[in-house]
């Protein structure tokens, strides 16, 4: 206080001395303004001086007054006010001070006055100095403002800690009771930490003045455990009086109080078992005498801060959540080590799906959802409160050991005559709390246990009584309750039922409506109204209704027996909604006018009697009998009205069945039955039967016995009075399906160009839909060939006929080849497919007309042409033989053969039989090239394929042409006789010869060989050429020209056929004829080697043919 | 030895027979070294699974602080010639002494964890097993100790009042110490065993 006082009196003296100093300068700026003309240093200087000299005199003057008269307050009511006291004054020196305050009065004091808080406004004041300088008296003018109000300083009346909280408690006095008014305050509170205090908190707190004393708390939380370093708390205060218009300033600050731990001797960490919000930052400290070396987190390490000593603490910032033992704070020292475990989390969430609700309106169930999980666990778990608000009544939630997410639940007894419930439910954890609330009306939350102990007794055949135990208190409230009834094969029946709720918990329903003899299956579940929520289902129940008389009489048909004489009579068990009970036995009778057959007791799995009737027309009924009694007779009459006009239809399934129709029939009053079987079964056919209404006109069939590619016979009787009238009868498939035979064929017939085949129906049972026709394939083909496997890959070469007229059972196939081998296939088909195909080979007759005709012509013609040449010759013999062989040639009549003259004519080098030129002995000889010579058969081989081979084989030959003449003549010399014979037969050659010869030869021949004999040629075509010399000619026109027999004469040195010699002829010697032959003359003249291949060819043989064979 | 464990352990706590009688210690040797050695297979698996509980550094691998102690359970660890010297009597108050005080610790751990771990019902059915498994044994040397004639010592509760106030970080490290040093004793009482079952033959 001393130390703050003095720069405030200074400045106030400062100030004062400013006040003179410009009032003295005022006149010597003046002065100085008029002197600046003359500016001179020493001017200045001077002017200085005498400043100093004036303001020492008036200091000195001043040091002999009172003076800096400084007044303070620190209640408002109190002005202190001190001065300067003169500078000769000694220390007891004594003053007078005197002031107006309404009234003069003095004071004799010695340094300072205490007065009274003035009025506002200036008041002056005299201080008079009592001693020897007495005229030395000080007037000052106090106002309030110049007066500072600084209050004392606080006084910490408490510090205390709660090292568990790390919290500090301070505590104080305002002294308000010293203040005359209320104003405010502002403390200015400072922490100081470690032993060098450091500043670590600086709060200001405001509270207002109320007169009274008031001791004041300030809490303050610090980051650090307290334990680890001493903690100092120093406070101040500023008030702020707003009717005080002094200055105010802050009063000094409270002597410093501290908090320390003392520590044990051990080591410790704090704090301990912290439960902390995940995120938030910590500081855990190790107070220690030993040294740490380390200090982790978890597995993370982390700085070490120095405190005081060897304490160390670390900062943790931004914890993450904590397993469920917590995170584990660990310091490590030389051989030892020390921890603490935080556990870090969140506070309870507010509990999620809060609902409440009853069972039995004794008791509520609240569940709910805890939501997101806290991470704390053990201790630290959240605790649930449910408080009800109306009564008051609260129940806890017992921990759980095993928190789960799922919902939680707590019972709260329900409270007479109470319905409407406020529940809150407390969600606290060391974190913070939270919490739900519903209001629920109870009667409007229920939701009833399932019901139990279902039990079901009889009323009557077609109702029961369900009665079943509902525990729970709803005296009070409706139930709707909720039956189910199933029975079997059937959509199951609801049926609600209201009642109102009874304490005893049974409660009972009747359930009619219900067939007889049927099981039901009950099942129950209730809620309440105002609907909350469906109990479970109930177990269910089974029960079978009691029986009753069977409602209608069994469905009958009756079927006379095939001799007959018997009719049988079918019925159909009644179905069990009509049966109403077990059918024990059935009742059959048959009645006309005349009589009445009966059959009683048939017991129940027979559904059929017969029984001997004669033709008349009887009436049958039949009846059902159960345990309760007899079903009222079904009735249906024996006699069947012919029907006339019946066509056999065709009918084949339509989606689900076979669609019968038949036109609406005005005279059928009772009903249509169609009946049905399988076609091949035996009469009495009857599989079923259906009964169809009067007025229908139409029906569809099904029946599971069905079976694809099964022929069904269908028959719609209509019902008159008399009976029943036969109306349409079908035939019908379920399913059509391919054959699976191929239908049986044969070949009736076969010509040299047709087939005709035939073939048999396809029984029923294996055609399996309705044939709609047949296909015929053929083509030629031999039994081991493979192409007819491809039969329909539609080969242009095989021909199909599709047969669909379905009765007609031949076909012919016309235009084929004679005597080739078919291939037949036929396959019948529906319109299931195509059935499988039969396959056979039929080869064609021969051609046997044309044959004849080929062989017959030729001989015919062959026939005519010898008989005609032999009555010619017969009737020309004398003039032939007077031409060609005249007893005596007459050369004069040698004209017989001067007709050749013409042909040769032209032919400068032809000189046949012309007399004067021929010389005798003369031989011409023409050279030529040899050719393979060629004998033409001219029956086996087709002259017109052989012909042109032939000519070009011999285009370049030079036939040796001789002239004919001088053999024959020579011949005729040596031996007449043989010359006529082979003149005679000269002339049939010649014939036939130009037959063929002159059509190329003419062409050919004539233009190299002018010498071409046209005379006798030998019926062996010898064409032998020669490339020889003179020496070789005759030889030559020996081969050529001489007389040969017909025989073969190859085969003779031709060894075999086959055999090389055969075809390498050019080395081959060949002889003709034998040594004895009439031409051994060419035995003693050996050939030409080029001659012999030539003649080899010669002459018609086997050999020959088997030689040219290959050349063909 | 390989009797199902139940099955085992229940002839193993029945109290030991006619105390009247004088019975041959080689009966109760043995059936304490089976117990003891079926109890040494399941220690460091008791230790794992608590360490694996307790958060890291102590569920690091290859965690260990010999330098914890407590000083209300009695360290198994001794030099090899003081135990070789023990006699009988020393020997089996020894253990008995010894798996007495780890009943109540097993005892006390399994209540902290239960706090700390209420989450991991394997670790708190391990403890509950390992104490019974404890007391079985005290059974079984208890028989021992009246085959040969030797006195019972009192039972003790050499728990008192101090650990209650135990920080979560104590009672962690405590239970370090008591499923360590169960480990420890059961290791030294298989060895006690063995040496009694050579000394005193079936």
């Amino acid at each position: 206080m001393p130390e703050d006082y003095t720069p405030d009196v200074r400045t106030d003296y400062i100030a004062q001395m400013m006040d003179i100093s410009l009032y003295l300068k005022r006149p010597s700026r003046m002065g100085d303004s008029k002197r600046m003309r003359m500016t001179s240093n020493f001017q200045w200087l001077l002017l200085t001086v005498l400043l100093l000299y004036l303001m020492n005199q008036v200091n000195s003057q001043k040091k002999r007054t009172p003076r800096d008269l400084k007044c303070i307050t620190n209640n408002l009511q109190v002005w202190d006010c001190s001065w300067r006291a003169p500078s000769g004054a000694g220390h007891g020196a004594a003053y007078e001070v005197c002031f107006e305050n309404g009234s003069h009065s003095c004071y004799r004091l010695e340094k300072n006055i205490k007065l009274p808080a003035l009025l506002p406004g200036d008041h002056e004041i005299t201080i008079n100095p009592l001693h020897d300088f007495g005229n030395f008296i000080s007037k000052f003018t106090l106002n309030e403002k110049n007066v500072s109000l600084i209050p004392d300083a606080p006084e910490i009346l408490d510090l205390s800690a709660d090292f568990s909280t790390s919290t500090l408690h301070l505590k104080w006095n305002d002294k308000g009771s010293v203040f005359p008014h209320h104003s405010n305050v502002i403390w200015e509170i400072k922490v100081l930490r470690k032993k060098n205090m450091e500043i670590v908190k600086l709060v200001t707190h405001n509270t207002t003045l109320n007169g009274r004393d008031t001791v004041h708390h300030w809490s303050w939380i610090s980051d650090m455990p307290l334990e680890c370093a001493t903690h100092y708390v120093g406070i101040r205060c500023y008030i702020d009086d707003p009717q005080f218009s002094g200055r105010k300033e802050w009063s000094d600050w409270s002597p410093l109080k501290n908090i320390s731990w003392s520590p044990a001797s051990q080591t410790k960490v704090f704090p301990q078992d912290r439960v902390l919000l995940v995120g938030s930052d910590i500081t855990v400290c190790c107070v220690t005498q030993e040294k740490v070396l380390s200090a982790q987190i978890g597995s993370t390490y982390c700085p070490l801060i120095h405190l005081d000593g060897k304490n160390v603490a670390i900062k943790i910032r931004n914890i993450s959540a904590s397993e469920s033992s917590g995170t584990n704070v660990v310091f490590s020292v030389e051989d030892n080590m020390f921890g603490t475990v935080i556990f870090a989390g969140y506070p309870p969430d507010i509990p999620q799906k809060l609902n409440c609700e009853t069972y039995d309106l004794k008791e509520i169930i609240c569940t709910w959802n805890p939501g997101r999980p806290t991470f704390l666990v053990g201790p630290r778990n959240t605790s649930y409160t449910l408080f009800e608000s109306f009564s008051g009544k609260y129940v806890r939630f017992k921990r759980v050991e095993l928190p789960t997410n799922e919902s939680y639940q707590l019972f709260f007894q329900m409270l007479p005559n109470q319905e409407i419930y406020n529940f809150t439910l407390n969600a606290r954890n060391p974190l913070g709390q939270s919490e739900s609330t519903l209001l629920v009306n109870i009667t409007e939350k229920v939701h009833p246990h399932i019901p139990t102990s279902v039990k079901v007794k009889d009323i009557s055949s077609t109702a029961v009584t369900l009665s079943w135990h509902l525990p729970g208190s709803f005296a009070k409230i409706k139930l709707l309750c909720q039956i189910e009834i199933n029975k079997t094969n059937s959509v199951h029946e609801l049926r609600n039922v209201t009642m109102r709720g009874i304490e005893n918990s049974s409660y009972l329903a009747a359930v009619d409506k219900l067939n007889p003899y049927t099981i039901y299956t009950f099942r129950i579940r209730c809620c309440t109204d105002p609907f909350w929520k469906w109990s479970k289902w109930s177990n269910e129940k089974q029960y079978l209704t009691t029986e009753a008389i069977p409602s209608k009489g069994p469905d009958t048909w009756r079927e006379w027996s095939s001799d007959g004489k018997n009719l049988i009579i079918y019925w159909k068990p009644l179905p069990i909604n009509e049966a109403n009970g077990k059918i024990l036995s059935y009742n059959v009778s048959c009645s006309s006018d005349e009589e009445t057959q009966s059959l009683s007791e048939i017991p129940d799995p027979q559904h059929k009697a017969e029984i001997q009737l004669d033709k008349n027309d009887y009436i049958i009924s039949v009846v059902a009998k159960n345990s309760v009694g007899s079903s009222p007779p079904s009735k249906i009459a024996s006699m069947e009205i012919p029907n006339d006009d019946l066509k056999i239809e065709q009918a084949v399934r339509m989606g689900n069945g076979i669609l019968l129709t038949w036109n609406y029939d005005p005279n059928v009053t009772c009903d249509y039955v169609i009946k049905w079987c399988n076609s091949s079964r035996s009469e009495p056919c009857l599989m079923d039967w259906k009964k169809v209404p009067s007025n229908s006109t139409e029906t569809i069939i099904e029946s599971d016995q069905f079976r694809p590619g099964v022929r069904y016979n269908f028959f719609v009787y209509g019902c008159r009075n008399q009976g029943y009238q036969l109306l349409r009868s079908i035939i019908g498939y379920v399913e059509e399906l391919a054959p699976v035979v191929a239908p049986n064929f044969t070949v009736e017939d076969t010509s040299a160009d047709s087939i005709l085949v035939k073939w048999e129906e396809i029984p029923v049972e294996e055609l399996r839909g309705f044939l709609r026709g047949y296909l015929f394939y053929f083509e030629k083909g031999e039994r081991d060939t493979s192409k007819m496997r491809v039969l329909e890959s539609g080969r242009s070469d095989i021909k199909v006929k599709n047969i669909t007229d379905i009765s007609q059972k031949t076909l012919r196939i016309a235009d084929l080849q004679g005597k080739t081998s078919y291939h037949l296939v036929l396959r019948a088909y529906t319109d299931g497919g195509m059935g499988p195909e039969k396959s056979m080979f039929v080869v064609t007759k021969e051609n046997s007309v044309g044959l004849i005709i080929a062989i017959l012509i030729p001989v015919a013609v062959a026939v005519i042409v010898g008989v005609v040449t032999s009555i010619l010759c017969y009737r020309k013999r004398e003039w032939i033989k007077e031409t060609f062989y005249p007893d005596i040639p007459n050369p004069e009549n040698c004209k017989a053969l001067q007709f050749q003259k013409s042909v040769c004519e032209g032919n400068s080098a032809l000189k046949t039989l012309e007399m004067n030129p021929c010389t005798p002995n003369n031989v011409e000889v023409l050279e030529t090239r040899s050719t393979v010579p060629k004998i033409e058969d001219t029956e086996i081989i087709s002259p017109v394929a052989e012909r042109p081979e032939d000519s070009t084989d011999a285009q370049p030959e030079n036939h040796v042409v001789v002239s004919y003449c001088p053999p024959v003549i020579e011949e005729e010399i040596v031996n007449p006789g043989a010359d006529e014979a082979g003149g005679a037969s000269q002339v049939i050659y010649i014939d036939i010869q130009s037959m063929y010869q002159p059509q190329a030869k003419p062409e050919e021949e004539p233009e190299n060989d002018p010498v071409v004999g046209t005379g006798y040629k030998p019926q062996m075509h010898l064409l032998v050429t020669s490339t020889v010399e003179d020496l070789a000619a005759d030889d030559d026109l020996d081969k050529t020209a001489g007389y040969r027999p017909q025989a073969n004469v190859n085969t003779w040195n031709l060894v075999s056929p086959d055999s090389p010699r055969s075809t390498d002829s050019n080395s081959e010697i060949v002889s003709f004829g034998s040594p004895c032959s009439i031409n051994s003359r060419q035995f003693l003249i050996p050939p030409k080697d080029e001659d012999s291949p030539k003649s080899n060819g010669g002459g018609w043989s086997f050999t020959n043919f088997f030689q040219n064979k290959p050349n063909d | 030895f390989l009797l199902p464990a139940p099955l085992c352990l229940l002839t193993l706590l029945l109290p030991p027979l006619g105390l009247g009688a004088p019975m041959s210690p080689a009966e109760p040797i043995s059936q304490a070294y089976s117990l003891a050695l079926y109890m040494q297979k399941n220690t460091s698996t008791l230790l794992q699974t608590y360490l694996q509980c307790q958060g890291s550094p102590f569920s690091d691998p290859g965690f260990s602080a010999p330098e914890l102690q407590l000083g209300s359970l009695p360290p198994a660890a001794v030099s090899f010639k003081t135990w070789h010297a023990l006699n009988d009597r020393e020997r089996l108050s020894c253990a008995q002494g010894a798996f007495l005080a780890l009943t109540q610790h097993l005892q006390l751990v399994g209540d902290d964890q239960s706090d700390l771990n209420p989450g991991s019902p394997i670790l708190l059915a391990q403890l509950g097993a390992a104490r019974l498994r404890a007391q079985g044994l005290l059974g079984n040397i208890a028989a021992i100790m009246t085959a040969l004639g030797l006195p019972i010592p009192p039972e003790e509760d050499t728990l008192g009042l101090v650990p209650f106030g135990a920080s979560a970080f104590e009672r962690k490290c405590r239970g370090y110490v008591v499923t360590r040093e169960y480990g420890h004793w059961t290791d030294r009482a298989v060895r006690d065993l063995a040496l009694l079952k050579a000394k005193y033959p079936g």
